[in-house]
């Protein structure tokens, strides 16, 4: 079975949870010493056999949750002020000249009540683990089986016991090692690592070099902002090549020489060649201590590798290279969707051969004035200026069609992309721009060809690759058209998927446009052009809620991401 | 509930056999899950619903595709397509990074290839993968994020302070996916330790595996996380001059290697390492130099070795002959003092898609539920450790054969293939490995915990396995 280990979620900050505790423990004692009649233990340390049952006359409540955390089981009838113990509403009662009373001290009926926790599975729930004191079992509770609702903003921790994170944000950030770049660290493994990689390392020991016998390379990490440590590399005098080789053996192999020491060519040996020619890559070496402690120090022959002591070591190596990928390269368009997989890169080239590489001037000789001002916004704002060319994964024309909300986590969403053109037609409206396409796609699908043109003339990718493109040089298109869009929900298909978009469209409510489309395609359906419709409608809903970015029509994008923030 | 009983009846035909798995998945409203997850109380119905009801969609589509089932797996894509956007909540992030694996496993089926329509390129689009290349500091901190790779680091670093005791000479063989992030924190605990001592720390000679992929000319990385610029010299500069101001000897050899031939030139290297010092030895008189210690240290890398053996004559398969195993025999014939393994604890190997798509939904949430603890919906870093998972994802569903390269295994299927190999477990919960393991959980998110199961120790996250790490000796 295995053992459970697990003991993160208790308090890291024990000190101050006690103090806490006995702080509270210290003002209600005044009044009342019925919870308080042994000295309050942290009631949570990690040894957890500690809190045993301080003594067994001692009365066993069993609070429901409920009861527990119920921070008001006292009200007072004036103000509704709720509070935690009758003690402490009676001396409230007191401000409002109502009459009082203070249960008195009395050794004899003061009976000692301890808690257990009323969570079944806990060890706490056990009347020999209980805990001696309401509070204590409150935090223990709320620490263990409760919400952890308060969060530190610095370092997001969060915790279950207000107290807890009040006793966390007090020391949060105080406790942290700092790298002499700059950087702040509150994990002491990512400081080593980053400290190991950091330049300014490299730069200390660039200055310690020259005096070699400066004996110290000092790390200093600060704990508490007063305890400053000192880690001190051992004092390492100027490498004398150390001896690992037994003194009776200068003659060394010729050809293990040679092996040994590569051809100072960074030319990277090929992945193939097995080992005559070892994979050569860095061979250095840096040997501050040995020669001085190992107690050989009347060797002066070196060993192979340590040829090349004098640090910093000249790297021969292997330079394995590849900062960029191979794919978005295949895939000719300026957008940077990459994938790891050179695979995946037919995929994308189909992909965005559809919607980006757009040049910058259109063509703006279109049939359709509107429209083609309308595609022109569009494309202006999905082209990247050219020296943005690595900017997330450009958003394709097709866009209408899938989820609105929320463009690609991926897309870096910094504001030069978030220029909008202006609309060519600010007298415009977006209600009016939809009629007017919903006009041309009354007409089966003059719409999309309308699209396609533009987006054929605009895209200079493989334009084949894209299915409606291609589609908009015959003439008659209506239903490939359909189909090609992804649209074609067959109805007749019977099978669940039908309930299910309708299903999902009022599960998901009126928050994602996209599922309106879904039951509109769906109530759609039956007509050859249900598709093109219910693209219209699409349209038309997110250019409605785009009002504001009048004839741009990634608006919907835009609005939804802004409202996304704002809530 | 009442949309998803309705939503659920078309599908009631495997519905009764996935229903009754009881399933880790975030924003479970149970008591435990519901308080830790950081999903505000009102929309944990949501997030159930939502999340089985995803699952399910995943499962068929999966299904549909494997049977070349055009029309259903279209209608799922479309439906998922509407409900899963890839900067929604972690659910919805989860399956979209399956959706877009889906659409490229279906465009590689011959039936579902005119799913590759524009709907389905929008989807792609969107939900694009953008593997970042991290710059040197940038991926320090990345590791750093979770424990995912640190638990290793941290479980690895005891165990090979203990092995290394007393020696003088130690030869670490590196074999990890992080490009050397373990080194600064195994270089300063063994700087640590000797601290004091009369006895200097032992000299290390590090050799390791850099994962690359020969294409003519150009070295390419084949794995994420990945590099920005890609040079192992200034990485080893760097590393030295660390080791150098901890007062470690440190001599380091970066070997270009690949899981598609066994590690083949790491093995190489070890060896001629091994006949080089032996010869020294065998020349020299002195008794009191020992052999040089040898450490291998594989963190998340052995899976990426195949364990299908390639099909012999009779189409026979092998296992012995696979890949995975013929490098554990290897690596057994150098006798190394330690191997420490420490891998992903899910069993990605079923032949069956639909196998995989389950494992890895059930294995992938984690991820995704744990960064969204401490890391913004708009975080770059977030974006970049998904993108990772994304990769890792269409590895495990669309790819196949060679590509396919993300292979786990459970832990007990590994231990069981080290001794086949004629290797022992070490335990690892005896020494120090649990309190630093522990020490380090603390400083992140409470999710985590740490487990013993049998000698090894378990990285959990709200108690569901993530990461093992094991040890092993030579058994003879």
């Amino acid at each position: 079975m295995p053992a459970d280990l697990d003991d993160s979620s208790s308090p890291k900050t024990t000190m101050s949870n006690t103090t806490a505790v006995s702080g509270e423990a210290a003002s209600n004692s005044v009044i009342s010493t019925g919870d308080q009649s042994e000295p309050l233990k942290p009631p949570l340390k990690k040894k957890r056999n500690q809190p045993g049952m301080p003594d067994p006359d001692a009365e066993v409540i069993v609070l429901s949750p409920k009861t527990l955390m119920a921070t008001n089981r006292f009200v007072c009838e004036i103000c509704n002020k709720g509070f935690q113990r009758d003690q402490n509403l009676q001396l409230h009662r007191r401000g409002h000249n109502l009459p009082w009373k203070l249960r008195q001290r009395s050794s004899k009926e003061v009976k000692k009540r301890v808690y257990v926790c009323p969570e079944v599975s806990c060890v706490h729930h056990d009347p020999s683990r209980a805990l001696g004191d309401l509070t204590g079992i409150k935090k223990h509770y709320s620490r263990k089986h409760g919400e952890k609702k308060w969060k530190c903003e610095k370092c997001s921790k969060k915790y279950a016991v207000q107290s807890d994170w009040k006793a966390h944000i007090k020391i949060c950030g105080t406790r942290e090692y700092k790298c002499d770049c700059g950087t702040l660290f509150s994990r002491r493994d990512s400081f080593i690592t980053h400290r190991a990689f950091c330049d300014a390392l490299a730069e200390e020991s660039a200055r310690n070099q020259p005096l070699n016998n400066g004996n110290k390379n000092t790390t200093k990490m600060e704990i508490d902002s007063k305890t400053s440590i000192t880690a001190t590399a051992i004092a390492s005098p100027p490498p004398p090549p150390p001896p690992q080789l037994p003194p009776t053996l200068p003659p060394v192999p010729p050809v293990l020489q040679q092996q040994q020491l590569p051809p100072p060519s960074p030319l990277p040996a090929p992945r193939k060649s097995p080992p005559p020619a070892p994979p050569t890559t860095m061979v250095a070496s840096i040997l501050p201590i040995q020669s001085s402690v190992q107690g050989l120090p009347e060797n002066p022959i070196p060993v192979l590798e340590d040829v090349l002591p004098p640090p910093p070591p000249p790297p021969v190596a292997v330079v394995v290279t590849a900062g960029l990928n191979v794919s978005s390269s295949v895939s000719s368009s300026s957008c940077s969707s990459s994938s790891g997989a050179n695979t995946s890169s037919s995929v994308f080239a189909t992909l965005f051969a559809s919607s980006s590489a757009t040049p910058p001037s259109l063509p703006s000789s279109h049939p359709n004035p509107g429209f083609s001002d309308f595609i022109q916004t569009m494309t202006r704002h999905e082209c990247p200026p050219p020296e943005l060319p690595q900017h997330g994964p450009t958003e394709p024309i097709s866009l209408c069609l899938s989820s609105s909300h929320g463009s690609s986590i991926f897309g870096p969403a910094g504001p030069e992309r978030r220029q909008y053109a202006p609309p060519p037609q600010p007298a415009m409206s977006a209600t009016a721009l939809l009629q007017k396409a919903a006009q041309m796609g009354a007409n089966g699908g003059s719409l999309l060809r309308g699209l396609g043109l533009v987006s054929s003339t605009s895209s200079t990718g493989p334009s084949e690759s894209l299915q409606w493109t291609s589609r908009q040089i015959e003439p008659d298109h209506s239903s490939p058209v359909q189909s090609s869009l992804g649209l074609g929900l067959p109805c007749d298909e019977g099978s669940g998927l039908k309930e299910l978009m309708i299903g999902n469209s009022s599960m998901f409510g009126p928050k994602q446009p996209t599922l309106d489309f879904l039951g509109l395609g769906m109530a759609a359906g039956g007509s050859p052009n249900g598709g093109l419709s219910a693209l219209i409608t699409s349209m038309g809903n997110g250019l409605d809620v785009a009002a504001a970015a009048a004839a741009s029509f990634r608006g919907t994008e835009f609005s939804g991401k802004d409202t996304g923030r704002n809530s | 509930m009442m949309q998803f009983t309705e939503f659920s009846n078309p599908i009631s035909l495997h519905q009764t056999t996935i229903m009754n798995r009881i399933k880790p998945w975030p924003g479970f409203p149970t008591p435990t899950s519901s308080t830790l997850s950081s999903s505000s109380s009102l929309n944990i119905n949501h997030n159930f619903t939502d999340a089985n009801c995803m699952e399910q969609l995943l499962v068929h589509c999966a299904q549909a595709i494997e049977n070349n089932d055009a029309t259903p797996a279209q209608q799922i894509l479309w439906v998922l397509n509407n409900i899963a956007p890839p900067d929604g909540d972690t659910n919805q992030r989860l399956t979209s990074a399956f959706l877009r694996a889906l659409i490229l496993r279906a465009a590689r089926t011959p039936a579902c290839k005119f799913l590759l329509n524009s709907t389905t390129t929008a989807t792609l689009s969107n939900h694009g993968l953008n593997i970042h290349k991290f710059s040197l500091l940038d991926l320090a901190n990345f590791v750093h994020l979770t424990p995912w790779h640190q638990f290793g680091f941290t479980a690895a670093n005891s165990v090979i302070l203990e092995a290394i005791e007393g020696r003088s000479r130690v030869h670490i063989v590196d074999l990890s996916v992080t490009h050397c992030m373990q080194i600064p924190t195994l270089i300063d605990s063994i700087a640590t330790r000797y601290q004091g001592r009369r006895q200097p720390p032992p000299t290390v000679t590090l050799t390791v595996g850099a994962f690359t992929q020969q294409v003519g000319q150009v070295t390419t990385q084949v794995l994420p996380p990945m590099f920005d610029i890609v040079s192992y010299d200034d990485l080893a500069v760097k590393l030295m001059n660390f080791a150098r101001s901890k007062g470690v000897a440190l001599e380091f050899k970066a070997v270009p290697t690949t899981p598609s031939d066994g590690f083949a030139s790491v093995l190489d290297e070890v060896r001629r390492r091994q006949h080089q010092t032996r010869f020294v030895f065998s020349n020299h008189h002195q008794e009191e130099l020992e052999e040089e210690v040898l450490i291998v240290n594989c963190q998340m890398a052995l899976h990426y070795l195949n364990h299908t053996a390639a099909e012999v004559a009779a189409a026979v398969v092998v296992e012995e002959l696979s890949m995975r195993s013929m490098f554990l025999k290897a690596l057994r014939n150098l006798n190394p003092t330690m191997v420490v393994v420490v891998e992903e604890d899910v069993d990605f190997t079923s032949k069956n898609l639909v196998g995989r798509v389950k494992s890895a939904l059930n294995y992938f949430w984690i991820p995704f539920d744990t960064v969204d603890t401490f890391l913004t919906r708009e975080s770059k870093q977030r974006e970049w450790y998904e993108a990772d998972i994304y990769w890792k994802i269409e590895n495990v569903i669309s790819h196949e054969g060679d590509q396919r390269v993300e292979r786990q295994e459970p832990r007990t299927r590994w231990a069981r293939r080290m001794v086949e190999a004629e290797f022992q477990v070490v335990g690892f919960t005896a020494g120090e490995a649990v309190a630093e393991v522990k020490a380090m959980l603390e400083e992140h998110a409470t999710g985590w915990g740490l487990k013993k199961e049998e000698e090894d120790l378990v990285l959990t996250w709200k108690g569901h396995n993530v990461v093992f790490a094991t040890a092993f000796t030579p058994s003879y």
